[in-house]
């Protein structure tokens, strides 16, 4: 069965690459505009992997991350940020927070494989 | 890699759409934050937004645009930081920033390998060094690459002047990895950094270590206990190598030794490993890493350096609680959130807002495609409904009307997909005033009412430049300079008004201003010497005022950059006139000017009222019509007036104006006929049309007039009617103007 990857971003061109990348891998793609729209999405699905913004309207992803933790469903869930935000402060945070992979910006798809493949099988 | 090309591409033209409204919402913020400069909710929209432009731009290799919107980027983070304040240079800056990441971004959507023009690149310089004396240079934001490196290599060099220079004689890499108990909890799983691993090279050899392992009562299955001693045949650089764990960096203990390493580094190795010396040494051999002869050398230097194995494990203590310590922060962070209810409810609201805003992006060709296809429709379902009725069949009578009904819901649906609300557009114009009064010295109020009303997005698109030219008019010509308008008793600060709302099938745009109005002697004057009128000729106030749309006028005393050479006002008047548009001026002198443009809602399907004259079928827009009477034949000889319930209501013959002979031979004198009026409105203005038969509601769909007769008097379209035959539909706003 295919596996899952949700992501998060509120950058539409974006979101478009990051699901057709990782949808010609086979990946099957659940996308959120922000944290909120993540977390209502995330009620029970079963995602194996987590790719999110930092920075984001309504929700971030730092916070995002801590919430979706909280869920047990999600405890084990790998987190992936995709981020600009290459201040040390950020990724001090980011990882306190849970999410220990980090994609830093602009990415091109075969480096987003690449990262997804360190975390999960395919 | 075809594949990757092409979501790229697709990718492109999302981030086209998503690139202009971003920046449109930039600009927005930055015009509202020069009213609340304070407002710290309207920074980090404004942040974000072109953070959002600058990731996204990077994705598609825009490297201009990325390069410069870094720099924009970063003095807005300081803004946000509270580092400096939004004053007006800064203001006019991050404007002129907005303005140049539009350019660059235009430039690069265009596809073209050429790089950016001199102009462009001149301004993005001039603007990127102003941008620079915002920014502390000592703090740039590059470093993380460098703090990757440098943590791997805290653990990996050696510091210790052994003398074991000789290398192992192993041709493979050695990778010594232990895992942090909370690497599962992180989202970590070992295995798949092991797969990862394998692409990466060939795995020749694997120990598992599993000394850690507690008794199986004490076993947390959340947690993970193993180490492993791994040998690796690889072609790849240590670089690569340790690139694979890289997410794991805070979560284990690597180690990673190159083939054919110092014994020195193996001694370095056994150290570090948190088992015993000989324990690991053992391991080491065991997996080929080693020779039995290379561990004894290795273990004989174990003495002598036993003070720098200690200091290492300490380094290794304090990042564990380091690394706790920011767990507790977290912690602690996550209650404080919880407990803030005020905070939740309104994330709750903004969630319901999203919620409703929500949408889908449709192609605009499908959605023209839609609209004339439902045009087809109602065509042929009025064909359906002619047919129906010449069988009297009932039955088949009650469905078709059902069909009808159906087929009018379907339309006023189809149309509403592409009604965009004009508030947009009027945005837009804040800008130009906040430009123009900075460059003017002129204080000038932007207020804008009604920006929710709706109209169709063709309209939009058309109606946006010539209100453009209106208010630059405005601007420019209307409003005085403050000490003037003081001297005149008015307040320093001028006003202008947008104003959109509906009135009776029409939009209705106002432009007024509190400026100092049209002078009829100086309109005249110019009229006069321009040719326009002659000398002798007597005008009313509208008609003088009128004039200004007159090609080739201006009043200008100068020309300034601002509003244009007088060829401003008779394009505005034609571009509204091609929307089946009209507009109006009204002034007065000292008080202010207001320029009135209806426009048609939308210019595809209309609801008409079908009449006859002579043979032929005409259609009259159903939300101009007002009423229908009989005229009666005594006051239809009296002349061009009649009297409607105490009006005065001019009227008109159909038969006349459109020189249809059926009607006009059958008129003289002819016993007994009766002719009937529609009275229709137009900008509060009523007139009638007489007309041989009423025919009944049509549902129109408008088929524009060829190039040939653009120019007809009186008839603004045609439509094909349920029998097939073509009628015209009568402009009425144009034979109102011939009467009145």
């Amino acid at each position: 069965m295919a596996k899952t990857i949700m992501i998060v971003d509120d950058s539409a061109s974006i979101r478009k690459v990051v699901r057709l990348t990782l949808e010609s891998q086979g990946f099957d793609v659940i996308d959120a505009t922000d944290g909120v729209e993540a977390l209502k999405k995330l009620n029970g699905v079963k995602i194996h992997l987590l790719i999110t913004d930092v920075n984001m309207p309504n929700m971030d992803g730092i916070t995002l991350v801590q919430e979706a933790k909280k869920i047990p469903a999600y405890k084990f869930t790998p987190m992936m940020m995709l981020t600009t935000e290459a201040g040390d402060e950020k990724k001090m945070q980011g990882r306190a927070s849970g999410a220990k992979a980090w994609l830093v910006k602009p990415f091109q798809p075969p480096i987003l494989l690449n990262a997804v493949s360190k975390l999960i099988l395919p | 890699m075809n594949d990757e090309t092409d979501y790229l591409a697709e990718g492109r033209q999302v981030f086209a759409e998503e690139s202009r409204e971003l920046l449109q919402q930039a600009e927005y913020i930055l015009l509202k934050l020069e009213d609340e400069p304070d407002n710290d909710e309207l920074i980090n929209d404004l942040f974000r937004t072109i953070h959002t432009i600058k990731g996204s731009a990077g994705l598609f290799s825009f490297d201009d645009v990325v390069a410069f919107t870094h720099v924009a980027e970063s003095v807005m983070d300081q803004l946000r930081d509270k580092e400096i304040f939004l004053d007006d240079d800064l203001m006019c800056l991050l404007l002129d920033s907005h303005d140049q990441i539009s350019q660059l971004v235009a430039h690069a959507l265009d596809n073209t390998e050429e790089p950016i023009g001199d102009s462009l690149r001149e301004k993005g310089e001039e603007v990127l060094k102003n941008l620079h004396q915002y920014l502390d240079v000592k703090t740039p934001h590059s470093s993380v690459v460098m703090i990757a490196e440098s943590e791997l290599k805290v653990l990996t060099e050696s510091e210790v002047a052994l003398e074991l220079t000789e290398s192992v004689i192993n041709d493979y890499w050695h990778i010594s990895i232990r895992f942090n108990r909370n690497v599962l909890a992180n989202g970590m799983d070992p295995l798949s950094f092991f797969r990862y691993l394998d692409t990466v090279g060939n795995i020749t050899h694997m120990t598992t270590l599993t000394t850690d392992l507690p008794s199986l009562d004490d076993i947390n299955p959340e947690e993970s206990y193993l180490g492993f001693e791994i040998s690796l045949d690889s072609p790849a650089s240590k670089e690569t190598i340790a690139e694979v764990f890289e997410f794991l960096m805070e979560d284990c203990l690597l180690q990673i030794l190159a083939p054919r390493s110092k014994l020195s580094d193996y001694a370095q190795l056994i150290y570090a490993l948190p088992e015993e010396n000989r324990a690991i040494g053992e391991t080491l051999v065991a997996s080929s890493a080693l020779t039995e002869d290379e561990l004894l050398k290795v273990l004989e230097c174990q003495n002598a350096d036993i003070n720098k194995h200690t200091i290492v494990t300490d380094e290794n203590i304090t990042l564990d609680k380091i690394t706790n310590i920011l767990m507790d922060d977290a912690i602690i962070d996550k209650n404080i959130t919880g407990a803030s209810t005020p905070d939740t409810a309104l994330d709750k609201q903004k969630q319901v807002k999203e919620v409703e805003q929500q949408s889908v992006r449709v192609n605009a060709e499908k959605l023209g495609d839609l609209i004339n296809l439902v045009g087809e429709l109602v065509i042929s379902s009025a064909h359906t409904e002619l047919k129906a009725k010449q069988t009297e069949q009932a039955e088949l009578l009650e469905t078709v009307e059902n069909l009808t009904r159906l087929v009018e819901e379907i339309r006023d649906a189809t149309l509403s997909l592409r009604m965009v609300q004009i508030g947009d557009t009027f945005n837009r114009f804040k800008r130009v005033v906040r430009d123009v009064s900075k460059e003017m010295g002129k204080k000038i109020d932007l207020k804008i009412v009604g920006g929710d009303t709706e109209l169709d997005k063709t309209v939009v698109e058309k109606i946006s430049d010539p209100l453009m030219h209106l208010i630059r008019n405005s601007l420019d010509h209307g409003i005085e300079k403050p000490d003037i308008r003081t001297a005149n008793g008015k307040s320093e600060t001028a006003i202008v008004k947008l104003e959109a709302y509906h009135d009776s099938g029409s939009i209705v745009i106002e432009i007024t201003d509190d400026g100092a109005g049209l002078n009829p002697e100086i309109l005249t004057a110019k009229a006069i010497e321009n040719g326009i009128i002659s000398a002798n000729q007597q005008l009313t106030l509208p008609e003088i005022h009128r004039l200004i749309f007159a090609p080739g006028f201006s009043t200008a005393k100068e020309i300034t950059n601002i509003s244009g050479r007088g060829v401003g006002m008779d394009v505005v008047n034609k571009n509204i006139d091609a929307l089946r548009g009209q507009i109006s001026v009204n002034s007065e002198l000292g008080v202010g000017t207001s320029f009135t443009i209806r426009l048609p809602l939308t210019l595809a399907i209309i609801d008409g009222f079908q009449v006859q004259v002579g043979k032929s079928s005409y259609v009259i827009p159903l939300d101009l019509v007002e009423e229908c009477i009989a005229l009666d034949e005594q006051q239809a000889k009296k002349g061009e007036y009649i009297n409607l319930r105490g009006e005065v209501m001019p009227y008109i013959h159909l038969s006349e104006i459109f020189n249809d002979e059926d009607s006009l031979n059958s008129t003289p004198d002819k016993k007994g006929r009766r002719y009937n009026i529609v009275v229709v409105v137009y900008a509060g203005q009523k007139a009638g049309l007489v007309v041989d038969e009423l025919l009944g509601e049509h549902q129109t769909v408008i088929k524009p007039l060829g190039k040939v007769f653009q120019n007809l008097k009186g008839i603004s379209g045609a439509t094909i009617l349920g029998s097939g035959e073509v009628a015209m539909i009568i402009d009425v706003p144009g034979l109102i103007r011939r009467l009145v």
